[in-house]
């Protein structure tokens, strides 16, 4: 068996697909020159050994996420790559510029459609898409939250396709996980590869933290109480998987992890938590909870992860939720693909980053085209995440397009298509050896009185071979994200 | 601090050391019937009594033997009264408060939880009881070296502190009833068995050592009540954890309610004059002290836990 330990010329072949490190006739990109160098010069065991450390150095830090599986909670050790992923800082200053536009414009499109639905009058999106969106909620009519912002943390899915062409694969504008891993996978790279950083300057992601407290603060009510607001992160319970990120986050800004159980809302509609001092007020709660299990008053009455009158204490403007209840209207896969449209609608520009092209099943000549070509398309549900619920048309069985041809003829409306995108690669240790596996990136979007974007975000890997499934419930594993000045 | 977090500390510093103490009065109870004659007529029975556990007994439909007691008091079964429970009940609130709390007394609280539940049920009916039994006291000493020697003297350190200080309070006042047990059941006895009786009983709270050290060296009944009930420097004197909760309190906003109670206690705690000692007021004696000690956690859980009703 040839392993192919090296970087470089006719040894690493990224299979025709684009790799992020690798360009076609096997040299290192320029941003990846250095880095191609410091892991070529290693032996098998060298990386191998590497690698070792670096999932220890995962465990003693304690990083890790939950499974739910047979009833019980498993905590896992976070998988990371020990390859960091790199980016030229000009390209990075550009899809940076592209996110900020698309968080500025979708804010403007919920506070329009909670409020005077504009862009619906004007026709730029049918009403009835977003009439009959079940993340459309009717308790949120009427309000507009703090700076006019609903979304206040967004983590965008950006993919790379074959020609090298950076898209938007899709906006997550609920409750958007993945932060803390990109902090910890930049903290366990610098303690195992120390020397690495010497060689390159690479932007630092470490003030997440603080521009998340930083923006909490920012959208708190303007008679929040005493001259520090008080901020809290609101946590469906250790049970949950992404608790680690809960705790990680309240801890690193210094503020309560609470759950349902620890707020009260009052007779006068402010939220108080419980604390051995007393009631005391909260001013801001950014809430890792779905909307409907916010308030059992308006939404689920079953929900016991809520509050009894959040919603009330919310209306009233005295108390800040981030992200505010019902910005998921704009992360439906069919409003989707009305971006661009929302962009030139609301700020009068192009998409600097385009979407992924986009096949509407709600159109009738759309569905036509999706039915026809079904087998060379990827089919998804308009209101699901952790890719669940869709069709990898080249990856399916003739019975799967069968059903879902069916689905789609009885629901077009909840369903869109697009052309199977060719990921781009990166080297990842496999086994002994280097070899491409396909990922994706996440990066997060803070939008308060201003817009703050991580410098790259959260790579994810599908560490399978030539697959393209990167959830971590799923087998996928991470890279540190480097972001890397070329030209010094 | 939250209240949610402030409760759940406090009940993994009562379940630790309630399972601790769980261990110590089996195993003291257990030699106490190795040394006495059966026509002495103490039964297993009165250690059920002892612990305040008589209708959740009589309700799990065991039977009144050796190994039907001890299964009710040490393997998991319905009830919340078995030391196993206890164990299960501190994981439980220490999984939820692993950010408060150090790292490894978490991994030590879930290793003997794991290792109890394969060992309590065969040791409540087999041999190795014995040593069952002072491996998990051994375990719970080390998982209170890490607390002590780790966790900042802050909030939740003192709720730790006064959650462990009010249960071993109470648990020392039963140890202290077992004692009385000798004298109400055969004054003879006891004059012929006594000191190695009470010997037994300051065994049972490690303060044999400190006893000869500091009180005297002959080991007499009414002092060892004393020596357990009112010396300030013992560890495991009720009266230094009453010292210990109330500077726990003293530390903690709104203490003021809980250190009126402690200070009920207090008063309790009168050497016993020796003259006309009966067992049944030192029984009387100690019923009080554990109403007052519930009365302390009641004002620790109306002032700082802030439930639905309480809020």
């Amino acid at each position: 068996m040839v392993i192919n330990m090296r970087l470089g010329p006719n040894t690493y072949s990224a299979g025709g697909f684009y790799d992020e490190l690798i360009d076609q006739d096997g040299t290192a990109r320029p941003h990846a020159a250095r880095l191609a160098d410091y892991f070529s010069a290693m032996r098998p065991d060298e990386l191998v050994a590497r690698q070792r450390a670096v999932d220890k150095t995962i465990v003693d830090m304690g990083i890790s996420f939950t499974i739910y599986s047979e009833g019980d909670n498993i905590d896992r050790a976070w998988p990371l790559d020990i390859i960091p992923r790199a980016m030229p800082g000009d390209e990075w200053n550009r899809i940076e510029a592209g996110l900020v536009q698309r968080v500025r414009a979708l804010n403007l499109f919920i506070d329009d459609l909670y409020n005077d639905r504009r862009i619906l009058k004007d026709k730029i999106v049918p009403a009835e898409i977003i009439d009959s969106s079940r993340n459309y909620l009717q308790p949120c009519m009427g309000v507009s939250p703090r700076h006019g912002v609903w979304a206040n943390i967004c983590g965008s899915d950006l993919v790379r396709g074959g020609d090298g062409t950076v898209y938007v694969l899709e906006d997550n504008l609920r409750v958007p996980s993945g932060v803390s891993y990109m902090l910890e996978n930049r903290n366990v790279i610098k303690r195992v590869f120390p020397g690495l950083f010497q060689d390159h300057r690479v932007r630092p992601v470490s003030e997440y933290p603080t521009s998340l407290s930083a923006m909490l603060q920012s959208i708190a009510p303007p008679d929040a109480s005493g001259e520090k607001p008080e901020i809290v992160v609101l946590t469906p319970g250790i049970y949950n998987s992404a608790y680690f990120e809960h705790s990680y986050l309240a801890r690193t800004m210094g503020v309560e992890l609470v759950e349902g159980g620890d707020l009260v809302v009052g007779d006068d509609d402010c939220v108080y938590m419980r604390s051995i001092e007393g009631l005391t007020r909260v001013d801001t709660i950014y809430r890792r909870i779905d909307d409907v299990f916010l308030d059992p008053e308006v939404f689920r009455p079953d929900s016991m992860l809520g509050v009894p009158g959040l919603m009330r204490a919310w209306r009233a403007g005295n108390v800040s939720l981030a992200n505010a209840p019902g910005s998921g209207v704009a992360d439906d896969k069919v409003v989707y693909s009305y971006v661009p449209d929302i962009i030139r609608y609301y700020l009068q520009e192009d998409a600097i980053i385009p979407n992924v092209p986009t096949w509407r099943c709600s159109d009738p000549t759309h569905l036509d085209h999706v039915l026809a070509k079904l087998p060379e398309l990827v089919v998804k549900p308009a209101n699901e995440s952790g890719g669940y619920g869709m069709l990898v048309g080249p990856h399916a069985t003739r019975r799967e397009h069968e059903q879902f041809r069916e689905l789609l003829k009885e629901n077009p409306r909840n369903y869109i298509a697009q052309p199977t995108l060719d990921l781009s690669t990166a080297p990842t240790l496999c086994d002994e050896s280097l070899e491409p596996r396909h990922l994706d990136l996440r990066p997060f979007i803070l939008q308060g009185d201003s817009v703050a974007v991580t410098a790259g975000g959260l790579t994810r890997v599908a560490m399978r071979k030539g697959s393209l499934v990167v959830n971590s419930s799923q087998g996928g594993g991470s890279k540190d994200t480097w972001i890397v000045e070329v030209g010094h | 601090m939250l209240s949610r977090a402030a409760e759940r500390v406090y009940w993994t510093g009562r379940y630790l050391e309630r399972a601790e103490n769980a261990a110590r009065i089996v195993q003291q109870y257990s030699q106490l019937l190795l040394d006495l004659p059966d026509e002495v007529g103490v039964g297993w029975l009165e250690l059920v009594r002892i612990v305040g556990a008589m209708d959740e007994f009589r309700a799990s439909g065991k039977p009144d033997t050796e190994t039907g007691v001890l299964e009710f008091l040490l393997a998991e079964n319905d009830g919340s009264t078995s030391l196993a429970y206890s164990l299960r009940m501190a994981r439980e609130n220490i999984r939820n408060t692993r950010d408060l709390l150090p790292h490894e007394a978490w991994e030590n609280v879930n290793e003997l939880y794991q290792e109890t539940r394969r060992s309590l049920g065969p040791a409540a009916i087999g041999e190795d009881r014995f040593e069952v039994l002072a491996e998990c006291i051994g375990e719970c000493q080390k998982i209170s070296g890490i607390l002590t020697g780790t966790v900042s003297h802050h909030s939740p350190y003192h709720f730790l502190t006064l959650g462990q200080s009010i249960e071993r309070a109470d648990m020392t006042s039963r140890i202290i009833e077992v004692a009385a047990a000798y004298i109400q059941h055969n004054e003879r006895l006891v004059r012929r068995y006594g000191s190695s009786l009470w010997t037994n009983v300051l065994k049972s709270v490690s303060a044999f050592q400190m006893y000869r050290q500091y009180c005297q060296r002959q080991v007499q009944g009414i002092r060892v009540i004393d020596f357990l009930l009112c010396d300030r420097a013992l560890p495991r004197s009720i009266a230094f954890c009453v010292d210990s909760a109330r500077s726990s309190c003293a530390a903690l906003p709104r203490g003021e309610t809980t250190s009126a109670a402690l200070d009920d206690v207090d008063r309790l705690l009168q050497p016993i004059p020796a003259e006309q000692v009966q067992a049944a007021d030192v029984t009387a004696l100690m019923d009080t002290v554990q109403l007052r000690l519930g009365d302390v956690h009641g004002a620790v859980a109306a002032t700082w836990f802030l439930h639905e009703d309480g809020a």
